[in-house]
């Protein structure tokens, strides 16, 4: 089973969520590495001065001292600096110095010494109670004093700066947390009343019932990305209202159709039998309704041909079919008919072949040419042209049918391939069939994948049948 | 030549059991699936007309169950639905022929003539005669009278048609399908006016009168007149 898509808002939610989180994230480290940085440095300037008063003060010893003297010079060596500590000693590891109550020794021991404190030389270790940012200097003094090699180690305590960056942490979690949470709330506020539209769209759509087809969605209405959809829609509306009003009038001409025809069978009828009349009579009736009956039966044969046709249920039987030899036989089968009349009928051009259903073809063929032929005067000529595939690039073959006598009027023209339709009304129930052999041969055409249209000038009817042509040197086996 | 109809519609059966048995075949009428399962399996008939829409068993099982009893009886069946899939599926099951309903009585008795024809050995005649009409089908000639004729190959192969099937009434979508090889029906009056060509030719100058207009149904070739009173 398919799962269905996540849904829009969700969607957009979560995507504009996580990137509004990312961002705020980074955007907290980015601030809480800058405060480290910034307190690093702090103590180390603040390292460098105790260094600095360090080495003044060994620089400015007497030649000879007292080791309590020495004590007391070196703790006052520095002031202000309260929570500084060092430790001074010489190579040989005795200890000259160290502040009291600290424990440098074994900071002193890990560390390797640097030449200089700066922010990626100083190192951290955790004392007893607190922790020490410091580093181990060596220091050669220039030595009147003739003291040796002295190694001093310099620390400051942190913790207070440690327990500023923990809260501070803990504060930008919490607004992180909460921005995002806002930031997504609004999101799917946003995206929620962004789908408004949508939703009024759709309830327009759902109110339009089967017999309110003409109602339209106005598209200057509805946010731009939604005009195409509207618009799109109104045009299926378009064809759904046109089919809706073919069939509709189809099934009303049906029914006209077939009233007239009932109407006559029956009155003649009822007239037969309201008093006794002659064998001869009898017969005559008998015959009279026969004929009306034939006419019933071909056209509800044809109806159930447009049917089907409609519903794609029309399966040609492709072979090569040779158009020209096709209109022969045709022309053979009208041509006492066309010269009872008149007529002349001459078919001219190249070799045309295509694929499809010869009896089909035929009969559309046959539709099409008995229709010239009824609508030619006498003395005048149906000509049919015939086009092949070499004469055009796109592998169309061409039939042209084409038969003088008066126009077809311009307003008729498209809907001369409707069921029922006739163009000339004074034409209706002459005997010449129901109207629809325009249409079975539309729809046969149609099925062959092909196109049919109509000209009409005060020269000449054309209908002209373009389809999809069979090129017989490639494919010379099926015929 | 008897016959076996199968049909439930008691108006339809009735009318075709009457026009078969004035046409001059025997005719036994089934009104059920079952009635008529049965007798076409045990009774002997020429040819069998089905509706294969019966409430009971339909048309398609008495065909199926002919064929598996190896029957040569040719079946033509009636259909009311004018499907691909109707058509092909009963010719797969072996059907000779079929009829979309409504058809005219003048189609089916044409049709059933041409099955029953089908067995028997082809009329090889290379000279056919009515009345003072002789037709020299090789050479393609027609003589009335002694006379000779010059005849279209059309309107010899309409004549030959009708001297073949002499004292049959031809519906013009017969004539139509055998002459020029259109399967449909025309909305023209291509046939009548070709019967007209041809009988100024075979039958205005002579006598008697062989091609009749049988109205409503299409034309015959008799030495009589069917409707002596017209």
């Amino acid at each position: 089973m398919k799962r269905r898509p996540v849904s829009l808002a969700v969607r957009l939610t979560v995507s504009i969520g996580a990137v509004i989180t990312v961002v705020l994230l980074a955007f907290g480290w980015i601030i809480e590495r800058s405060i480290n940085n910034h307190f690093i440095q702090q103590d180390v300037d603040e390292l460098n001065s105790v260094l600095q008063a360090l080495q003044h003060t060994i620089a400015t010893l007497p030649d000879n001292y007292d080791p309590e003297a020495l004590q007391a010079t070196f703790a006052s060596a520095i002031s202000g600096h309260h929570n500084a500590q060092y430790r001074i000693s010489t190579s040989t590891g005795s200890v000259i110095y160290s502040t009291p109550g600290s424990d440098l020794e074994r900071f002193a021991k890990l560390s390797q010494p640097v030449d200089h404190i700066e922010i990626d030389t100083v190192g951290i270790w955790q004392g007893h109670d607190e922790t020490y940012r410091g580093a181990v200097v060596q220091v050669t003094p220039d030595s009147q004093t003739g003291m040796q090699n002295l190694t001093i180690t310099v620390a400051t305590g942190i913790n207070f700066h440690l327990h500023y960056l923990e809260s501070f942490r803990n504060y930008l979690r919490l607004v992180t947390a909460a921005a995002a949470l806002i930031a997504i709330t609004f999101t799917w506020l946003a995206v929620h009343q962004g789908h408004a539209p949508i939703r009024r769209i759709s309830r327009e759509i759902g109110r339009i019932k089967s017999d309110q087809l003409h109602i339209r969605l106005a598209p200057d209405t509805v946010p731009a990305e939604l005009v195409e959809l509207a618009r799109s829609f109104n045009q299926m509306l378009d064809r759904l209202e046109d089919v809706f009003r073919r069939l509709s009038d189809f099934s009303g001409d049906i029914a006209h159709e077939l009233r007239t025809p009932i109407t006559n069978i029956r009155t003649q009828t009822e007239v037969a039998l309201s008093q006794a009349r002659s064998v001869d009579q009898y017969q005559e009736i008998l015959y009279s309704n026969l004929e009306e009956y034939d006419r019933m039966a071909k056209m509800v044969g044809d109806m159930l041909f447009l049917a089907q046709a409609d519903n794609k249920l029309l399966k040609p039987e492709f072979i090569a079919i040779d158009l020209e030899a096709e209109i022969r036989t045709l022309f053979d089968y009208f041509g006492a008919w066309a010269e009872e009349r008149g007529v002349t009928l001459e078919v001219s051009g190249e070799p045309a072949r295509m694929l499809g259903d010869r009896l089909m073809i035929r009969r559309a063929l046959s539709n099409l040419l008995s229709n010239a032929i009824r609508h030619t005067p006498e003395g005048e000529t149906v000509s049919v042209r015939l086009q092949g595939t070499a004469a055009t690039t796109s592998g169309v073959v061409k039939v042209r049918i084409q038969n003088p006598g008066s126009a077809i009027p311009a307003e008729h023209l498209p809907r001369i391939f409707e069921r029922f339709y006739r163009p000339d009304s004074s034409r209706q129930r002459s005997g010449e069939g129901a109207g629809l052999g325009l249409a079975i041969a539309k729809s046969i055409i149609d099925a062959h994948g092909g196109t049919i249209s109509a000209t009409s000038n005060d020269e000449a009817t054309v209908f002209e049948i373009s389809s999809p042509g069979f090129d017989c040197s490639t494919q010379e086996k099926s015929s | 030549m008897k016959l076996l109809v199968v049909e439930d519609e008691i108006k339809t059966g009735d009318y075709l059991r009457q026009g078969l048995v004035e046409s001059g075949f025997v005719v036994d009428l089934a009104r059920t699936g079952l009635d008529g399962h049965h007798l076409a399996l045990t009774g002997s008939y020429d040819l069998i007309i089905l509706d294969v829409m019966l409430p009971d068993v339909d048309g398609w099982r008495i065909m199926q169950s002919l064929r598996d009893s190896k029957s040569p009886t040719p079946v033509l069946f009636l259909t009311a639905r004018d499907s691909v899939e109707d058509r092909v599926k009963g010719l797969e099951l072996g059907a000779d022929d079929y009829l979309v309903k409504p058809f005219a009585f003048a189609e089916l008795l044409a049709r059933v003539r041409t099955l029953l024809r089908r067995g028997a050995a082809p009329a090889a005649n290379d000279q056919m005669q009515v009345a003072n009409l002789m037709l020299d089908i090789p050479r393609r000639r027609a003589e009335r009278n002694g006379t000779r004729i010059t005849l279209t190959n059309k309107e010899f192969a309409l004549l030959e048609l009708l001297v073949r099937r002499q004292g049959e009434v031809l519906p013009r979508s017969l004539i139509a399908s055998q002459v020029w090889d259109m399967n449909f029906d025309s909305d023209t009056n291509v046939i009548d006016v070709a019967i007209r060509r041809l009988r100024a030719k075979i039958d205005d100058e002579y006598e008697p009168k062989l091609i009749h207009t049988v109205r409503g149904m299409g034309y015959m070739l008799d030495v009589n007149d069917p409707t002596p009173s017209r």
